[in-house]
């Protein structure tokens, strides 16, 4: 069990997420083509295969040397606005994770706190908005309540992935008022939301990771 | 002179839309730097490549970016945070194209951020002006101290009749602005019962629906109200250089 967590947990953690995004990347590209412009699961791919190329080249020894590096990878590759919302919650994230190379569930759900409220203030969305964040935020909040249990990190991350795939499956019925897919309206009910399917994954990951 | 940035998701739009801006101001356009695309040639936006044309245009005037839609505004916002400019840099919520025309005009006229920046806002209710309604968007600004009290000042009017075929649409009304611009004189154009707008606004002067056979009504105060009003005479009666 993960606690506390070290930098190569969290460097397993994004390892794992770009391998399930570039496995399920035809699966989000057709959530994708449903309601947005098909192209999630190829920019995620491409995203994360940055990142993975800077973990190749010398993974950091600190998280927020970690974070800053994914977050930059993915600013400048992504291409579609899920590379500014989710460069902004890495670089938020290590931020706030600090120049240090492990870190208590407590503190790591702090750390994933201001990387939601910096997607918040970028993106300017809500939940019920069918984004990413109808995911992110019950994920954040399932994990702080965790940690605060004092049930480890590895129990947390298993709490917010489950939460995070609750949040992603609430999105179907809604009509999104974000991004291309609110130019549909009414005709975006029915289909799961890209962005929220995609962070479901990034907390599946972190579940998996730290449960190793 | 102010930078100008274009952020768009393609990069033959962005390049097709500057080349469209640059007919308007073919001897001194601002600098401008275009950050479209993904790197790898795709349809996207990079907020690396959009701090990199910032810093490339900057400088102590400041910078106006204009962007498509969605990411790239997420994109230029993200920029800011990494671009460290000299001066000032503003996101405009102008339309791409129509702003990025008006924009590059009035900035190579010299203007001012906040000139150029209100000028592109204006080019959505020009263009809904064009199209015979005010697309409940505010009407071209009123003309300022053109009352009778001030006759001390000097203001010079003539009406000149438009000739060339297409009338004061957008590269005639770049040239007018242009000529505006040269002349150290206030100058405002009404035809049509519209304006006066600024002469220096080709927006403005677009929004005057002016076609060809249309009198327009120019109006100059400042030392070179004279110099003004004879290099517009000049302009209008050789129908802008166009075949008539």
């Amino acid at each position: 069990m993960a606690d506390p967590i070290t930098v190569e947990h969290l460097s397993a953690w994004l390892r794992h997420f770009a391998a399930t995004v570039d496995e399920r990347h035809e699966y989000l590209t057709e959530l994708d083509s449903a309601i947005g412009d098909a192209d999630h699961g190829v920019n995620m791919t491409r995203g994360m295969r940055a990142v993975v190329e800077k973990l190749d080249a010398g993974a950091p020894e600190f998280a927020d040397d970690l974070f800053k590096a994914v977050g930059m990878a993915l600013v400048s590759s992504v291409g579609g606005a899920s590379g500014p919302l989710y460069g902004t919650f890495f670089l938020r994230l290590g931020t706030k994770a600090g120049h240090v190379s492990e870190v208590d569930a407590s503190s790591f759900g702090q750390a994933l706190r201001a990387g939601l409220e910096g997607v918040i203030a970028r993106g300017k969305a809500e939940v019920g908005d069918k984004t990413m964040l109808d995911a992110m935020v019950p994920a954040v909040e399932a994990f702080e309540r965790s940690a605060a249990d004092g049930s480890g990190a590895a129990t947390a991350a298993d709490a917010a992935a489950s939460a995070s795939e609750e949040g992603r499956d609430a999105t179907e019925p809604i009509v999104a008022r974000k991004g291309r897919a609110s130019y549909l309206g009414d005709r975006s009910v029915g289909h799961l939301d890209p962005g929220a399917t995609s962070t479901a994954m990034l907390f599946r990951s972190l579940a998996t990771a730290l449960a190793a | 002179m102010i930078g100008i940035v274009v952020v768009s998701h393609s990069e033959p739009l962005a390049s097709a839309a500057l080349d469209l801006a640059l007919e308007m101001v073919q001897d001194a356009p601002p600098p401008i730097a275009l950050a479209a695309g993904t790197g790898d040639g795709g349809t996207g936006t990079d907020a690396m490549r959009v701090s990199e044309a910032i810093l490339s245009v900057d400088g102590p005037d400041g910078v106006l970016v204009l962007m498509d839609l969605g990411s790239a505004v997420l994109s230029a916002e993200m920029a800011l945070e990494f671009a460290e400019a000299a001066g000032e840099v503003r996101l405009s919520p102008a339309p791409l194209v129509e702003g990025l025309v008006a924009a590059v005009v009035r900035a190579a006229g010299g203007a001012s951020l906040d000139e150029v920046d209100r000028e592109a806002r204006s080019a959505a209710s020009a263009k809904a002006e064009q199209l015979g309604g005010d697309g409940g968007i505010s009407e071209p600004a009123e003309s300022s101290g053109a009352s009778d009290a001030d006759s001390a000042d000097q203001r010079l009017t003539m009406v000149v009749t438009l000739v060339n075929e297409v009338g004061l649409h957008a590269r005639p009304a770049g040239m007018l602005v242009k000529a505006a611009n040269d002349v150290d004189a206030t100058v405002e154009v009404a035809a049509n019962g519209r304006g006066p707008v600024d002469a220096k606004s080709v927006m403005g002067l677009m929004t005057l629906g002016a076609a060809r056979g249309t009198e327009l009504t120019v109006t100059a105060s400042g030392p070179d109200a004279r110099r003004a009003l004879d290099a517009i005479r000049e302009l209008v009666e050789d129908g802008f250089g166009e075949d008539r």
